[in-house]
């Protein structure tokens, strides 16, 4: 369970910039969660403060009862390795690296032995569809296939929370059907918890609540109905993840 | 430790093997010629260094020079005494190849090319006298006659010259020569003690070595008679094995019972040399800096270019949970890789192709031909400073870059 308790972010300069501006909410563990707003709202702010990556000027973030808002550098790195995923807007993954070597990376990073990791990396690499893929350098992916390998890697260290900034932003529409489709999937299957930023409203229908933010506040919370999200699952993006991979 | 050790490794393993191998192969080759142009140079100044030497041990004062004492109100004597008991005890120290008594006398050489007696050629220097039998063993003399022949024990009315003193065959001091004497011309000798002789040019030598050329000689009987003593010297010129530095052999000299206070190395024989050694000395710094420059600027351009053309990489590698340490290990590891085998290929060069070439090629000095001299120490040591430079080199950068807030480095 994420607990965030007026959280703030103030970037400084001649002009400081208040980017979050006292947040406050709580999300269960299995919750698929998207945040959405206006460019300049503060989600990805947001996204940054609560994967570490960034420090939030005040105000609390709990992990399961844990304040990981004042971490130092070197414990943030290692709790981000250990107990968080993070799927970047860009593939953002390592061009020198195959598929299922950029999968298996941070379990390297925590010591696994290779044999187990590549025996797990090759299985969330079928739960991501891209079991034929993966001895296949990044450059010969697709961009969907890129943003499922940067899904796999994610959740490779069974991460607490998936952190995904608009992970189908350079997407075409059935690569977006298949990303969103598998984040869903990861939701229910796994009981995966996921924050997801995006800015097309169709995409929120795969999540199970919306968090609505403008001018660095959290102005709106809005539920997805069961109903809503099967039928985005069947058919939005008029894709099917199963058709797709034949 | 160990784990992030091996992450580092599997990172540097995929930049050498999925990188852009053209970048790799310059910058390896850049490596090896600011390699190959520190040992190169290094090496052709150690040669011409290491000829020098060798010239001055063969053709001009040996290893060891024993010179007189001084007498009890300490005034230089002239001569060393008893020299024939002297030479048996420097004989018999092991590592001592041979050695050679000389007599060293000033005087004025005459010469007159023609009969009218219109010409008259005259030069100042001084004369020594050899025991041709000695001195074939602790020099090159007898090696090394131009035109002529060399001095037979016997031989008392023949003098030998160096060609610096003959002139012709290329000498370098032409003005202060006879200005090419031939062989069986007859010169006069003024001896700074009065006696006056005639001798026929027997034979003129050149050993490359100038300083060496320098030197007019008649027997060791010839110059008793003139000076009118024996079994005394100017000076004992020993040759070692090389087995041991001089210092050594001085010792067992002296522990011989050769109890000369002038015992001296070669060394102090050739200060103007030595002071080209020193000059040679710096030049090869200078070398050694601007290759190490060349190759840390190099292998520190690259790596740069490198993690600024990565940032995004390494803000990500940062985001999923990857240690600055493990991100600079593995781009020094690269910049050692480059440097590792630019210094592999460039001792496979040094070894293979530049030692054959020079020794089927030697170089061509005043003092004489020489080769590559590939020293040991100098080698190693170019290879720890071409070491160290491309740690520095890889790890500035990448210190740099691996440092940046993730955000900035994510998104610029």
């Amino acid at each position: 369970m994420i607990k965030v308790t007026d959280l703030k972010k103030t970037y400084p300069g001649k002009v400081p910039v208040h980017a979050l501006k006292g947040v406050s909410f709580e999300i269960p563990s299995g919750q698929f969660v998207a945040i959405m707003g206006p460019s300049g709202s503060g989600k990805s702010t947001l996204l940054h403060q609560l994967a570490l990556l960034d420090k939030p000027t005040s105000g609390q973030i709990l992990l399961d009862g844990i304040d990981i808002s004042g971490l130092s550098q070197g414990k943030a790195t290692d709790f981000r390795l250990r107990y968080l995923g993070y799927v970047f807007q860009e593939y953002a993954l390592i061009p020198e690296l195959n598929a299922i070597e950029n999968a298996f990376l941070p379990l390297m990073l925590l010591g696994m032995n290779r044999k187990e990791f590549i025996r797990v990396s090759t299985e969330l690499m079928g739960r991501v569809g891209l079991v034929d893929r993966l001895h296949h350098l990044i450059s010969e992916l697709s961009g969907g296939e890129q943003q499922r390998v940067a899904i796999a890697r994610a959740l490779v260290n069974k991460s607490k929370i998936l952190f995904a900034d608009e992970p189908c932003a350079n997407l075409d529409t059935e690569n977006k059907g298949i990303v969103l489709r598998l984040l869903r999937k990861l939701c229910n299957d796994l009981g995966q918890t996921i924050l997801m930023v995006t800015h097309e409203p169709e995409q929120r229908e795969f999540a199970d609540r919306v968090l609505w933010f403008r001018d660095g506040r959290l102005v709106k919370e809005e539920y997805i109905g069961k109903d809503v999200q099967e039928d985005a699952i069947h058919n939005g993006y008029r894709t099917d993840v199963s058709s797709s991979e034949k | 430790m160990w784990n992030d050790l091996q992450a580092a490794l599997f990172l540097f393993y995929k930049y050498v093997t999925r990188g852009n191998k053209g970048t790799s192969v310059l910058t390896v080759l850049v490596a090896t010629l600011a390699f190959l142009q520190i040992n190169l140079i290094s090496g052709i100044f150690s040669g011409a260094l290491g000829l020098i030497y060798d010239q001055t041990k063969n053709n001009y004062v040996g290893n060891i020079v024993v010179q007189p004492g001084k007498d009890q109100w300490g005034n230089k004597e002239e001569y060393i005494k008893q020299v024939t008991e002297l030479k048996r005890k420097i004989n018999a120290i092991p590592g001592i190849i041979g050695c050679s008594s000389r007599y060293t006398i000033g005087s004025v050489i005459e010469y007159h090319p023609d009969k009218t007696g219109k010409d008259i050629r005259t030069v100042s220097w001084p004369v020594k006298s050899i025991d041709p039998e000695d001195e074939k063993r602790i020099s090159g003399l007898h090696n090394n006659m131009l035109a002529g022949q060399y001095l037979d024990e016997s031989d008392r009315d023949q003098i030998v010259m160096g060609r610096e003193i003959s002139g012709g065959y290329g000498a370098s001091l032409e003005v202060q020569s006879l200005k090419g004497i031939n062989i069986g011309d007859e010169v006069t000798i003024f001896y700074h003690n009065g006696t006056t002789r005639k001798y026929t040019l027997k034979g003129i030598y050149a050993t490359a070595f100038p300083l060496a050329d320098m030197n007019a000689f008649v027997t060791q009987k010839e110059m008793e008679s003139v000076l009118g003593m024996r079994d005394r010297a100017s000076e004992i010129i020993i040759r070692t094995d090389d087995a041991y530095p001089e210092a050594y052999y001085i010792q067992e000299l002296r522990k011989a019972g050769v109890e000369l206070p002038d015992i001296r190395p070669w060394q102090d024989f050739i200060g103007l040399v030595l002071g080209l050694a020193q000059t040679f000395d710096i030049i090869k710094r200078i070398v050694l800096f601007i290759g190490l420059v060349v190759a840390g600027v190099t292998i520190f351009i690259v790596i740069f270019i490198a993690t600024i053309s990565r940032k995004k990489q390494i803000g990500i590698m940062k985001a999923i949970g990857m240690k600055e340490g493990i991100i600079v290990a593995s781009y020094i590891m690269l910049s050692l890789f480059y440097a590792v085998v630019g210094i592999g290929i460039g001792l496979a060069v040094l070894e293979f192709v530049a030692t054959p070439y020079f020794i089927a090629h030697p170089l061509d000095f005043p003092v004489g031909k020489t080769s590559l001299l590939i020293v040991r120490g100098e080698v190693a040591t170019s290879i720890i400073c071409m070491l160290a430079v491309s740690i520095i080199a890889g790890f500035i950068p990448s210190w740099r870059v691996s440092r940046e807030n993730i955000i900035k480095a994510i998104w610029g």
